[in-house]
């Protein structure tokens, strides 16, 4: 019996501070009661919630941080003095988590602040009260509770009357005024009958009884005790089952009961492994939410993973794509340059092929021509032998006239092929200058005197000595030696051929070489002036030509700058016309 | 009147046989005839005086004809005119030829008109008086010792010093020599500007006279009387030549 009081003593209290405490201030019970206070607390506060301590003061207290909800309503009330209100609040939040804390001095202080019209001032007075409770001043804490229980209207504010009841008789009761005690606790036992709440009774009922047995009323604590056991088995809260048959287990030990008391301790026994596999099954539930949440947040690496991947796979994608653009762009690009190319090559091909064919031809016009030429020189020397041997003198001066008129022939297409190829080449030497027209007339005559007079045909030079023109020497030379050759060829004998000059287009002077011979048709005057080498048909087949002299022509007087033209007509004869620049200065003509 | 001396450089021998015969049918004289840069070169530097070269381009393969040109214009007072004589159109060729200032070329082959027009082309070029001898107006070149006159097809020379006076009438200058007198055509103001006046001194509107073939001077009948027993006038106007000629002797 040495250890039963100690053995109350401590069992009572934690009893009595689990119903002063929470049936009062509904903390650390079941949610249903939680919210009333703190809906009402939040929704009250509303108003206050512009102000970020505040706010963050009320955020901690519901959320039981109550070191912070000290610093934060410290420091609100450093900033605000003004609001009463705000700072009843803030007092308000600093002694409920002072007594919390334990630290009920400080509490005291904090709550004492508070002015009368602070809206929860009725749960001040009971927290003063509880507080006076916890300190043995019961006296004061029945004083408080008193108040409290004076107020007739319903709406206290999360506070719940028989508690209040409850806790006036516990001060009665340690102030072994037990009368009165009872009288409280039978109103509270009632008030939470009619309210049908069950699980308040039980707490209440065992509140009851432990006030009892600690004053050592066994006789009148043991009913409640078995009331509530009673109650306990009707319902499923394990927790009050639990302490209600550890009640019954102690009490029952105290009065040397042991079957009974091991029963209960069975019982309690029980109800901790069904306490416990709740426990577990909850734990086992978080372990699995965890895995669950572990799992499903794999899937979403996993998922994340891919979507990467994904990712780096469309990127892949696209630079592929974009290459391979890119190279279609170039390929095409390309392949459109080649075609250009091609086109641009196919042309000159077809134009190199056309120059080339026209060359073969010429090359076999004039291979023709020559060996017609040497071939008519070997004859001729054959019979010049033989006349020698007979001597017949006057038939050796014939063909040997005739041999030089066909060697001439063949030289002067020889030169002309020579010019040509030079011209073509841009090989020769161009210069042009000022020149007396009439003295590169003569010069060039000079060489066709004697064909002249075998053909007995009468020349003249009608140019001025006077006119000047500007050409390069060696192609008018040329130019000269065609037209003479050309007019010889096509005149008559006894015709005659006249080089003269003229005034033409301004700053022009013409030259003419006319004569007198066959002429020309219209057709073989434009074929002439053909800017291609055409193998002219001829229209007299004895008189051969590559039409290459005239090519050469037209040639030389288009880099002389000059103007070449025809007049001709079939049977009187031809003019051919080179305009050429006349000097600019002292162009006395 | 004397012969014009050419010079020819020609390698084959044919050309140049052809060549000479030409200029001798037209009365020039052809001095010699080389075939190498360095026969060339002697013939130039002897005693023979040339007025004219004929020079191929090509000699035996390669361009010393204008190596040769170029010689000869190095040395500025022995310089004379000369004819490049080619075959060859080649650019390159022409464009070095054409550095050797004045330059006149003929192109093979050549007729007689040809190569006498392009040797009248180089005197005129090489003394700077282009366009004399094509022309109506006038027929003479004037060198520092000579007068190189257009006769007929052919040119001629008169040594300068060998004139005793000439006698300008209009357009033509009578020139008279001690061996001969003959008429040239030519303007009084050019020859005036081109004679040596150290020389040549103007006494009378229509008469020059060589002053070392004055024997005497009459003042007194205007008179002056030159080696030949020439006979010229002397005008009031150009009296003051007496002091020079003191001055002179």
């Amino acid at each position: 019996m040495v250890n039963r009081p100690s053995m109350k003593v401590k069992f009572f209290f934690c009893i009595l501070l689990f119903t002063s405490l929470c049936p009062v201030f509904v903390h650390s019970q079941q949610d249903k009661g939680l919210s009333v206070f703190e809906s009402v607390l939040l929704q009250e506060t509303k108003n206050f919630n512009t102000h970020p301590d505040f706010k963050k003061a009320v955020q901690f207290l519901v959320e039981e941080e109550w070191d912070s909800t000290l610093v934060y309503s410290a420091r609100q009330l450093t900033v605000n003095t003004n609001n009463s209100e705000l700072n009843n609040y803030c007092h308000f939040f600093r002694g409920f988590s002072f007594r919390r804390k334990g630290i009920l001095k400080e509490a005291t202080a904090e709550l004492t602040k508070i002015s009368k019209d602070f809206s929860f001032y009725n749960n001040v007075k009971i927290m003063l009260g509880s507080i006076a409770f916890e300190r043995s001043e019961f006296q004061k804490a029945l004083q408080y509770y008193k108040i409290i229980d004076s107020i007739k209207a319903k709406n206290l504010k999360g506070l719940k009357r028989p508690n209040i009841e409850e806790n006036i008789g516990s001060c009665y009761l340690h102030l072994k005024q037990y009368d009165i005690a009872d009288e409280y606790f039978q109103r509270s036992i009632s008030l939470h009958e009619t309210n049908k709440d069950t699980l308040e009774l039980i707490g209440t009922y065992g509140n009851i009884a432990a006030s009892y047995y600690e004053q050592y009323l066994d006789d009148k604590a043991i009913p409640y005790f078995q009331k509530a056991y009673m109650l306990s088995q009707k319902i499923d809260d394990y927790t009050l089952k639990l302490e209600a048959a550890s009640n019954m287990a102690i009490v029952e030990k105290n009065r040397n009961n042991f079957q009974q008391a091991f029963q209960y301790k069975d019982e309690v026994i029980k109800y901790k492994d069904i306490l416990n596999d709740r426990d577990r099954s909850w734990e086992i539930g978080k372990l699995e939410k965890e895995i669950a949440v572990n799992k499903k947040q794999e899937e979403v690496n996993a998922l994340a993973a891919e979507n990467k991947l994904k990712i780096a796979e469309r990127n892949g994608l696209i630079y592929l794509t974009t290459i391979l653009v890119l190279i279609l762009g170039a390929v095409g690009y390309f392949y459109k340059e080649k075609v250009k190319t091609n086109k641009i090559i196919t042309a000159q091909k077809e134009s190199l092929d056309a120059l080339n064919a026209m060359k073969d031809k010429l090359f076999s016009v004039v291979s023709h021509d020559l060996r017609s030429s040497v071939y008519a020189l070997k004859t001729s020397n054959t019979e010049l032998a033989e006349n020698l041997e007979a001597k017949n003198l006057d038939a050796l001066d014939t063909l040997l006239n005739t041999n030089s008129a066909i060697v001439n022939g063949a030289y002067n297409l020889l030169d002309n092929l020579l010019h040509w190829a030079l011209l073509q080449t841009e090989q020769s030497y161009f210069e042009m200058e000022t020149m007396h027209l009439f003295f590169i007339v003569e010069q060039t005559a000079y060489n066709y005197k004697p064909l002249m007079l075998d053909k007995k045909i009468q020349f003249e030079n009608k140019v001025s000595k006077d006119v000047k023109v500007v050409a390069d020497q060696e192609s008018l030379k040329i130019i000269l030696r065609n037209l003479l050759d050309n007019a010889i060829k096509f005149s008559n004998p006894e015709g005659v051929i006249t080089i003269y000059t003229e005034n033409g287009a301004e700053n022009y002077c013409n030259l003419i070489v006319e004569d007198t011979g066959l002429g020309m048709s219209e057709a073989t005057q434009q074929e002439l002036m053909k800017d291609s080498l055409s193998v002219v048909k001829k229209e007299n087949k004895h008189i051969i030509g590559t039409g290459l002299g005239m090519q050469l022509c037209k040639s030389m007087i288009q880099k002389n700058q000059g103007i070449f033209s025809i007049e001709s007509e079939l049977g009187k004869g031809t003019k051919m016309i080179v305009s050429l620049r006349k000097t600019d200065v002292d162009g006395s003509n | 009147m004397d012969q014009i001396n050419v010079l020819i450089v020609e390698d084959t021998p044919a050309q140049s046989q052809k060549l000479s015969k030409m200029l001798q049918d037209n009365s020039y004289h052809v001095v010699g005839i080389a075939t190498t840069f360095k026969e060339a070169l002697a013939i130039f530097y002897s005693d023979q005086k040339i007025d004219v070269a004929i020079i191929d381009i090509f000699l035996h393969g390669v361009p010393d004809g204008i190596a040769l040109a170029e010689t000869i214009n190095t040395v500025p007072n022995a310089s004379k005119p000369f004819v490049f004589l080619t075959s060859s159109t080649d650019r390159s060729i022409f464009q070095r030829a054409k550095l050797t200032q004045p330059f006149s070329y003929l192109m093979k082959p050549f007729n007689e008109l040809e190569i006498l027009y392009a040797i009248e082309m180089a005197v005129e070029k090489f003394y700077a008086q282009q366009n004399v001898f094509l022309s109506q107006e006038e027929n003479t070149v004037i060198s520092d010792d000579y007068l190189f006159i257009k006769k007929g097809k052919s040119l001629k020379k008169v040594l300068l010093l060998d004139i005793i006076y000439i006698e300008v009438e209009d357009k033509y200058c009578n020139i008279i020599t001690e061996k001969e007198k003959f008429v040239i055509l030519i303007s009084l103001t050019k020859i005036s500007k081109l004679l040596n006046p150290e020389i040549f001194t103007k006494t009378h509107r229509n008469y020059i006279a060589n002053t070392q073939k004055i024997d005497e001077i009459v003042p007194a009948d205007n008179l002056i009387i030159l080696s030949g027993k020439h006979r010229i006038p002397l005008s009031e106007k150009h009296k003051s030549i007496i002091k020079k000629l003191h001055t002179l002797r």
